[in-house]
């Protein structure tokens, strides 16, 4: 039996954790932002390096296996309705955040991508896929509420 | 004469009334014999209801999501006695118990959602 959640709501206690971690990563994602534009680049790599992963870590143990479980089975005959359409946008839009997340560590901070896939304007790819983080962030936010709470 | 086709008529028509009461209570009670009772639990605002319930042997219990929000039930033993798909709004789930005892069960999407099945 999965154990029940600490913030009050239907959420089980992994559901819960993922909020806060997310919310805590976006907070992270932005004061990373800032340290670039403080020129601290090193540290700034290092945070968001971290996120990134991190978010793949959460990604693949408890975002996907909850999709998998509980929204996979019921498309696409049910996507027509409001807490599936959201599961689906969320993880669609979260899943290009990650992906694009992970080239932009190996093309920015590795040479383990050949020279035509390396990013040449790099601020405008980051500055992008921030903002397309933060929607996903809403969004989950969004799905969260739908799916665990109770409204009136 | 006319008296007596009056009774005649009276008799035929009580035998034929109380040959169909007879008849109909046997179908009745075989109809009752063949299917198993059923009870039935609805899911609503993140609750089961009723969420414990007594029933003999033999009873099935069908579980309706009456909520706007997908839901399962989801015995807690191991290995479980019983197992619904997620189950949509107005989607329904039975399962019929032929052993006593006592099978609680919850939701797996909101595991605070729990419930009790007592079968005697």
């Amino acid at each position: 039996m999965q154990e029940t959640g600490f913030l009050g709501t239907a959420a089980p206690r992994a559901a819960d954790l993922t909020l806060l971690l997310e919310m805590g990563m976006g907070t992270g994602l932005l004061a990373g932002a800032w340290l670039a534009r403080v020129g601290r680049i090193r540290f700034h790599a290092i945070c968001q390096s971290v996120i990134v992963l991190l978010n793949l870590g959460l990604i693949v143990l408890t975002m996907f296996p909850a999709f998998h479980r509980q929204v996979l089975p019921k498309l696409p005959g049910r996507i027509g309705r409001p807490y599936y359409a959201l599961a689906v946008t969320h993880a669609s839009l979260g899943g290009v955040a990650e992906l694009g997340g992970l080239y932009i560590l190996l093309a920015v901070g590795t040479r383990l991508l050949p020279e035509k896939l390396r990013i040449t304007r790099f601020r405008f790819w980051m500055r992008s896929l921030l903002l397309v983080w933060w929607s996903v962030l809403f969004l989950g936010m969004a799905t969260y509420a739908r799916w665990y709470m109770t409204w009136p | 004469m006319r008296r007596s086709v009056s009774i005649a008529v009276l008799t035929v028509a009580l035998a034929t009334g109380v040959g169909t009461i007879t008849g109909g209570q046997k179908n009745i009670l075989a109809s009752a014999q063949e299917k198993p009772a059923t009870v039935e639990v609805k899911i609503d605002n993140f609750s089961f209801g009723p969420a414990t319930l007594t029933v003999p042997v033999g009873t099935s219990v069908t579980w309706t999501n009456r909520d706007d929000i997908p839901h399962t039930v989801v015995s807690t033993d191991d290995p479980k006695s019983f197992k619904s798909k997620v189950l949509d709004t107005d989607e329904k789930f039975s399962f019929t118990f032929s052993k006593a005892g006592t099978y609680p069960y919850f939701c797996s999407i909101h595991p605070k959602m729990t419930g009790k099945v007592i079968v005697q």
